[in-house]
């Protein structure tokens, strides 16, 4: 990785060590500065996600923080993405925030809030329309997909 | 995950915080702050919505997005402007930050500690920010905090040394001023004062003739090479200090790359698509670097865009590990099989044709030896 990329990480990792991570947010495992996990919760009796924890994975790429990380909810024995209307089965998630609304001044932790806000918004049950199409086609990465944001009530 | 002693933060540079109860000086320490790197701005410059970065930042992300960082707001190359105030307060707020941050600290008791009783977590050992002042590379101490960076113990009870230091010495330190030379702290080259900081800042490079204080007779004749055009012909090739004009990456073709590049004697080697980046690099490291009143040299330049590329060469072939460990997995290999279908294809379509030619051409070899032999 480029030496911009680790230090502004590394920066961030420290401020997370510092001040911790907001609510409902935890830093599970950053053992690299390509790979970091974190656990959400959405918090208050308002939310369908109730007691539910989910684990995003981020990747960071050469050049971040102007490329936006490759985001995804884990998806495996432990783990479960939250059923949403713009999370697919396979943990990738439509969020024009992870696409040409990414900005370089964001940061991981902004990313999991947003993702948190997004999940405590939503009020139905469901998977995207055309889930089980696109998890059969999928690329591995999700920055390869095409995303089009069309709904931003959730 | 436990936080408090991350091996990834081991290595981490950073000056330390001010105590919680200064907010204002930790907003005046946060405002001088990029925030695309989140590091002292470098080279700042401001666009059209009035919000400023470091030029080679906002060069990166326009590059991508024609769009302000902060606000959203259209933006483009052109309206990048040099901020040469912005420059100057962070230069000088990074000058003063040691001696603030010194100030802002609880009265150190003057007596020296023992030494189970000095590992107090607020004058962790320190880099980046704390350049010494010219107090201490007054040249009469051999002993500079930047070598002290072993343990924090070492580093309180230099500091207090110092205190103690400065009351004894304090006729031996005015005898020294700004226009002095004095020996850099990490590399001992001598320098003149007030330009150590900004030498280490740089990692210390070999002080420059220019940089060797004020020496009249020299720069009479530097000029007169300048304007008899000596100055120019001392280099194999010079580069001219204007902005380049980015070419259009869609229709310019590789030997336009090239002709950009070798004019910076940059190497030329690689496909297109390697070829553009490198030239997008160097565009961004170039132009940037003529957005502050401390460029660097063009050699310098050369070798950061060559640790870019060594970079991402690293990550490459980390990249081809990752995908070797999937290929072992369960269905890894059919799923590549299937992604590469096409290459494969394509490859194999390749050798085909190319056995066919030189099956030809060694027919016709043949037929010439043939004839050669009827001869």
């Amino acid at each position: 990785m480029s030496g911009l990329a680790v230090k502004r990480l590394m920066k961030e990792l420290a401020e997370i060590q510092a001040k911790g991570t907001p609510e409902g947010i935890i830093l599970l495992s950053a053992d690299n500065m390509q790979e970091w996990v974190f656990l959400i919760s959405v918090l208050g009796d308002e939310t369908i996600y109730k007691g539910e924890t989910f684990a995003l994975r981020m990747k960071f790429g050469n050049r971040y923080p102007i490329d936006v990380p490759e985001v995804t909810f884990v998806a495996n024995e432990q783990y479960q993405p939250p059923i949403h209307p713009h999370v697919y089965s396979n943990g990738h998630i439509c969020a024009s925030i992870l696409g040409t609304e990414w900005s370089p001044v964001l940061n991981a932790v902004a990313i999991c809030i947003t993702m948190q806000s997004m999940l405590a918004s939503n009020k139905k049950r469901i998977r995207p329309e055309g889930n089980d199409r696109y998890v059969k086609t999928a690329p591995s990465n999700p920055k390869l997909t095409r995303w089009h944001y069309d709904d931003d009530t959730v | 995950m436990d936080m408090s002693n991350h091996p990834l933060l081991a290595s981490m540079d950073e000056p330390p915080p001010f105590p919680a109860n200064y907010t204002q000086l930790r907003r005046l320490d946060r405002s001088v702050v990029c925030q695309i790197c989140k590091e002292p701005f470098q080279a700042p410059v401001s666009i059209a919505c009035g919000h400023s970065f470091c030029s080679s930042c906002i060069r990166s992300s326009l590059d991508v997005l024609k769009k302000c960082p902060s606000c959203n707001e259209p933006a483009s190359e052109g309206s990048i402007r040099r901020n040469r105030a912005l420059e100057e307060i962070t230069d000088a707020w990074e000058e003063s930050r040691p001696i603030i941050h010194e100030l802002a600290q609880p009265p150190i008791v003057r007596k020296r500690p023992a030494p189970e009783s000095s590992s107090k977590p607020s004058s962790s050992s320190n880099t980046k920010r704390l350049k010494p002042s010219s107090r201490e590379a007054s040249g009469s101490r051999s002993q500079s905090p930047t070598k002290s960076r072993t343990s924090n113990e070492d580093h309180v009870q230099l500091r207090q040394e110092e205190l103690l230091d400065d009351e004894e010495e304090e006729d031996d330190i005015q005898e020294l001023t700004e226009n002095d030379e004095a020996p850099c702290p990490i590399c001992q080259a001598t320098l003149p004062i007030s330009s150590i900081p900004m030498h280490i800042e740089k990692g210390c490079p070999p002080p420059k003739a220019k940089m060797n204080g004020a020496k009249k007779g020299n720069q009479k004749a530097d000029w007169r090479k300048v304007f008899s055009g000596q100055g120019t012909t001392g280099k194999a090739k010079d580069v001219e200090m204007k902005r380049i004009i980015k070419p259009n990456y869609s229709i310019a073709s590789p030997a336009d790359l090239r002709a950009i590049l070798s004019e910076y004697s940059l190497p030329t080697t690689g496909d297109k698509a390697a070829l553009t980046s490198r030239v997008q690099e160097w565009i961004i490291l170039f132009n940037s670097n003529l957005d502050t009143s401390h460029p660097s040299s063009i050699s310098a330049l050369r070798a950061k865009l060559s640790d870019l590329e060594a970079s991402k060469r690293r990550d490459k072939e980390k990249g081809k590990d990752e995908m070797i460990a999937q290929l072992g997995q369960k269905g890894g290999l059919q799923k590549y099989a299937k992604d590469k279908r096409s290459e494969f294809d394509r490859l194999r379509q390749e050798i085909i044709e190319r056995d066919k030619r030189r099956k030809d051409e060694e027919e016709g070899k043949g037929g010439r030896e043939n004839a050669i032999e009827v001869e």
